[in-house]
């Protein structure tokens, strides 16, 4: 019975099918948030998981002039990582499955290799809207990952610890939104870059180069990107969730916590229109100037008391 | 080794960011385009040729079917070239019909174009929002005429439908509404941040360019030219009500979208002076089934610019030909002047701002 354990942690509950599901139901909820903000009506509550099947059974198009084993590998790997990353944060309000000193920084990088995959799916192909995407991918991934990452490790300091479960357990007592509001914006301003929200759409901006690096991807390499995506935004707002808003530590609040950040994000994501690729990255000057600033205040005033 | 090969970006035939095809080439070095160009004639049907096998009204209804934006221009303009070479002229209550419903396709047309020009600038919001309005003058159009696009309002040497009080009301309702619309989308434009650093100062046109290039309608009130038909040479009912020409000088995107949103403004001004003095009398005169032999040329102010007729007759019951030419096609090149120099993220929105209509113009 003790292997068993491990295997329904790994693939079912709470990583596994439960993170890719909660994904797939996250990613309705945005769509039918922006939908209504837009006034219109917006899909039915299974549309993303019927697209991830439907493009599962659909032939996938090979291009010619490419690596295949990267164009078939490029997705599983983006896939695995996010899965990977869902298992050191804590999911539906349990504990994570894993957990180490340090996990924060493994689970960040995680995250980053899931952009790397994309922009290294769409360097890969002959085509030129993926080679534009693909560059576009990786300035925005420059242009935010510094910030995304200093808006994390701000709770960190203070908790005095690399290790999300640590943070979550010490955010509990302190809702870091009040202390550290820069760094919450920062944060969910990074989420939205990292997986490619409008108004930060620009390298998937359909009406200049079509998907972006994805462009030449049908089939089943564009549903384990679109997997990869879905769960890495249930890990990103559970992150968000559990370092600024108080901590998760029930399932009540794992769902009330990343639902409410998820219905801000689809506020943000109809109000603005879409930054071109430069804007973005001059954006993200400030943005890391600011939480640099904020650094500063902490450290003045001695990490543990905040 | 430098290579001297070009990094070509296609938008069109096929692409999500055109509605109709067409096919453009920018040239980009990283994101700056450095050259453009533009092939058109996809969607050539062969009207023109078409027209010349069909009776002068049949022929109405086939141009009406150039454009499904501005098919009243179309039918209106061929039906004035028809009519001044038949010496017909239509009674003044039609004129003034024929004047409204051209402002109510400008009123639909100029909505229909914020929103795509929002949208390729990746403001999905403003899209929803002004189409949903948009559908208010759909729904005046139809209760009108019948139809919501095609909607032969014209017959030769007159109208084919009056207005009751009912219809007078309900379009008094619909642009009541629109200009309150209208104010809040005016705002959104001029003033929100992120949408004006996609329009402010891109794709400028200086008014010597757009002299040079011959740009017509808003594209050149934008950049400070004044020429509209509608007060350069007055059809239909303008002469009665006349138009107060709107003009900016930047000559960019955003200029552009103010022009046209205070398009909207003069054009609920001219909608509501017109359904408040319909000067009475018949709806048509007779016409003769065989049009004199001889050469017109008519021109209609559509919502992108100046639509141009020109229409022989050879004395019998069909043109001996017809030729259009569209406000796309003097707009086009104005695209490839401003291009470079660019982001490639600028492209769809310049392309946009002329509002360019690929199917009236190829026709």
């Amino acid at each position: 019975m003790e292997i068993l354990q491990p295997i329904v942690t790994l693939l079912f509950f709470p990583a596994g099918l439960f993170v890719m599901g909660n994904g797939l139901a996250y990613l309705w909820v945005d769509r039918k948030l922006v939908a209504q903000y837009q006034n219109r009506i917006g899909p039915r509550w299974f549309q993303p998981l019927a697209d991830i099947v439907k493009l599962l059974s659909k032939e996938e198009i090979v291009p010619h002039g490419i690596d295949v084993r990267l164009f078939n590998g490029l997705p599983v790997l983006a896939l695995a990582c996010a899965l990977t990353a869902a298992l050191y944060v804590p999911l539906a309000g349990l504990p994570p499955a894993f957990s180490f000193p340090g996990d924060l920084i493994v689970t960040v990088y995680l995250l980053s290799v899931v952009t790397m995959g994309l922009a290294l799916a769409g360097a890969n192909t002959a085509d030129r809207f993926s080679l534009i995407g693909a560059v576009r991918t990786l300035t925005q991934l420059f242009s935010y990952e510094a910030p995304f990452m200093l808006a994390l490790l701000g709770p960190a300091v203070v908790a005095g610890s690399w290790q999300i479960s640590t943070i979550n357990t010490f955010a509990g007592q302190h809702w870091m939104i009040i202390t550290q509001p820069i760094g919450f914006v920062v944060a969910l301003i990074g989420l939205m870059g990292k997986l490619e929200l409008p108004p930060f759409d620009a390298p998937e901006a359909e009406t200049e180069i079509v998907k972006g690096a994805l462009t030449e991807y049908s089939g089943r390499g564009l549903a384990l990107f679109q997997l990869a995506k879905s769960v890495e935004l249930v890990v990103g707002l559970t992150l968000i969730g559990s370092f600024y808003l108080g901590g998760i530590g029930n399932p009540i609040e794992f769902f009330a916590k990343t639902l409410g950040i998820l219905l801000v994000l689809a506020g943000l994501q109809s109000l603005f229109a879409r930054f071109r690729i430069e804007q973005t990255a001059k954006w993200w000057r400030y943005a890391s100037l600011l939480l640099l600033a904020q650094w500063l205040v902490i450290a003045l005033l001695g990490g543990k008391t905040l | 080794m430098p290579t001297l090969e070009k990094f070509i970006v296609p938008i069109g035939p096929q692409h999500p960011a055109l509605k109709e095809p067409g096919h453009f080439e920018f040239t980009v070095d990283g994101e700056t385009v450095t050259a453009a160009t533009v092939r058109l004639g996809y969607v050539h049907r062969g009207i023109e040729k078409a027209t010349e096998d069909r009776n002068w009204t049949q022929n109405l209804y086939l141009l009406e079917r150039i454009c499904g934006i501005c098919s009243h221009t179309h039918a209106l303009c061929y039906s004035l070239g028809v009519e001044a070479l038949a010496e017909v002229t239509a009674p003044p209550r039609a004129q003034a019909i024929r004047s409204l419903v051209a402002e109510l396709e400008r009123v639909h047309s100029h909505l229909l174009w914020l929103g795509v020009a929002a949208h390729e600038g990746g403001f999905d919001t403003l899209f929803m929002y002004s189409w949903r309005d948009r559908e208010t003058i759909m729904d005046v159009l139809e209760g009108l005429t019948g139809n919501r696009v095609n909607y032969s309002a014209n017959v030769l040497g007159g109208v084919k439908f009056d207005l009751d009080d009912k219809q007078i009301d309900a379009i008094k309702r619909g642009v009541d509404y629109l200009e309150e619309r209208t104010h809040h989308y005016y705002k959104v434009v001029t003033t929100d941040t992120t949408f004006i650093r996609r329009t402010r100062g891109v794709g400028a046109l200086t008014t010597e360019q757009a002299e040079d290039i011959g740009v017509v309608g808003p594209m050149a009130r934008a950049s400070g030219i004044a020429r509209d038909v509608r007060v350069d040479a007055p059809y239909a009912a303008y002469n009665m009500f006349p138009v107060n020409i709107v003009i900016e000088t930047a000559g960019d995107l955003e200029a552009r979208f103010v022009v046209r949103l205070k398009e909207l403004y003069e054009s609920y001004r001219l909608i509501r002076a017109i359904v408040d003095h319909l000067p009475p009398g018949d709806l048509t005169v007779r016409m003769p089934r065989k049009v004199k032999e001889g050469e017109s040329i008519s021109r209609v102010e559509a919502p992108r610019g100046e639509c141009f007729y020109f229409i022989k007759s050879s004395g019998g019951e069909k043109p001996e030909r017809v030729k259009v030419r569209t406000p796309s096609l003097c707009n086009f090149t104005s695209v490839l002047a401003t291009a470079p120099g660019h982001q490639l993220a600028d492209m769809p929105m310049i392309l946009a701002g002329i509002d360019p209509c690929f199917s009236c113009n190829d026709r």
